[in-house]
């Protein structure tokens, strides 16, 4: 089977976490969501599951931090254009996403960067395919 | 193109972190790599974006905390065998990782946690494809 990854991320709603993870165009997989969390299926490999703060403390052995204030980790997602980018930020921002700073172009990537309600940090982006392969 | 996803991981030592994911069987690509970064291929469609604290603060929008003080994000990676969990954990704790706590053994679903030398966590993980 192909390789799967499962990032889980904090969150104090899961309610309207889903509502925002869902206006961006991801889907839910029911079967491993429940009232405290929920699975936002990326792609075949690429899985984010959110989860409720008790719930996401019960997965570690340290403290939990606070998304909103600092952060661990960035996560960026490729999209298949420019245009997909754009309309990644522009439902986030319409349903409870932030933008914590300018959109960045290089040319071959383009990426903006993108907070989730509770400040969860993603870059969606577009690479030319030429400059990841050539 | 299949999604892709890059997660940024802040360390201390570059050279350090490049050979303990090495030593997890993962492979550094070079052209997205330099002093302060390093590209983990953990598949064709993920990787780890290894950044010095330095690094990660340019990049970041927001103050970074270390994984050890507050634990942002736990990534969980699918693995084909109960014995590559296994695996990959014993690899880790070879190369300067340490296991967080037991397995867990559901039947369906196997798991293990660990953490790199700079305290990001991992939990491989492997589920009965039937259960899915």
């Amino acid at each position: 089977m192909p390789q799967m990854i499962f990032v889980n991320l904090p969150i104090a709603d899961v309610k309207r976490s889903r509502r925002f993870y869902e206006s961006v165009g991801y889907t839910i997989n029911e079967a491993f969501s429940d009232d405290t969390g929920a699975c936002v299926v990326v792609s075949d490999t690429i899985y984010l599951m959110i989860l409720e703060h008790a719930k996401f403390q019960g997965f570690l052995t340290g403290p939990m931090g606070d998304p909103s204030k600092a952060t661990a980790a960035i996560m960026a997602l490729s999209q298949d254009s420019r245009a997909q980018v754009d309309a990644f930020a522009a439902a986030a921002l319409a349903n409870g996403g932030s933008e914590p700073k300018a959109a960045t172009d290089m040319g071959f990537m383009y990426n903006r960067t993108i907070c989730d309600p509770d400040g969860n940090t993603f870059e969606p982006f577009w690479m030319d395919p030429a400059a990841v392969t050539g | 193109m299949p999604r892709m996803i890059f997660i940024t991981l802040p360390v201390s030592d570059i050279a350090r972190s490049r050979g303990f994911y090495e030593s997890l069987g993962f492979t550094i690509n070079e052209k997205f790599s330099n002093e302060s970064s390093a590209c983990v291929v953990v598949s064709d469609t993920i990787f780890f974006m290894l950044a010095t604290y330095d690094g990660f603060r340019a990049f970041s929008p927001k103050p970074l905390v270390l994984p050890s003080e507050g634990a942002t994000s736990l990534i969980a990676l699918s693995c084909d065998s109960r014995a590559e969990v296994d695996s990959l954990t014993e690899a880790a704790i070879a190369a300067g990782g340490k296991s967080l706590h037991d397995a867990e053994d559901l039947g369906f679903m196997y798991s293990r946690a660990f953490e790199d030398p700079d305290g990001n966590g991992f939990g491989p993980l492997w589920m009965d494809p039937a259960a899915q």
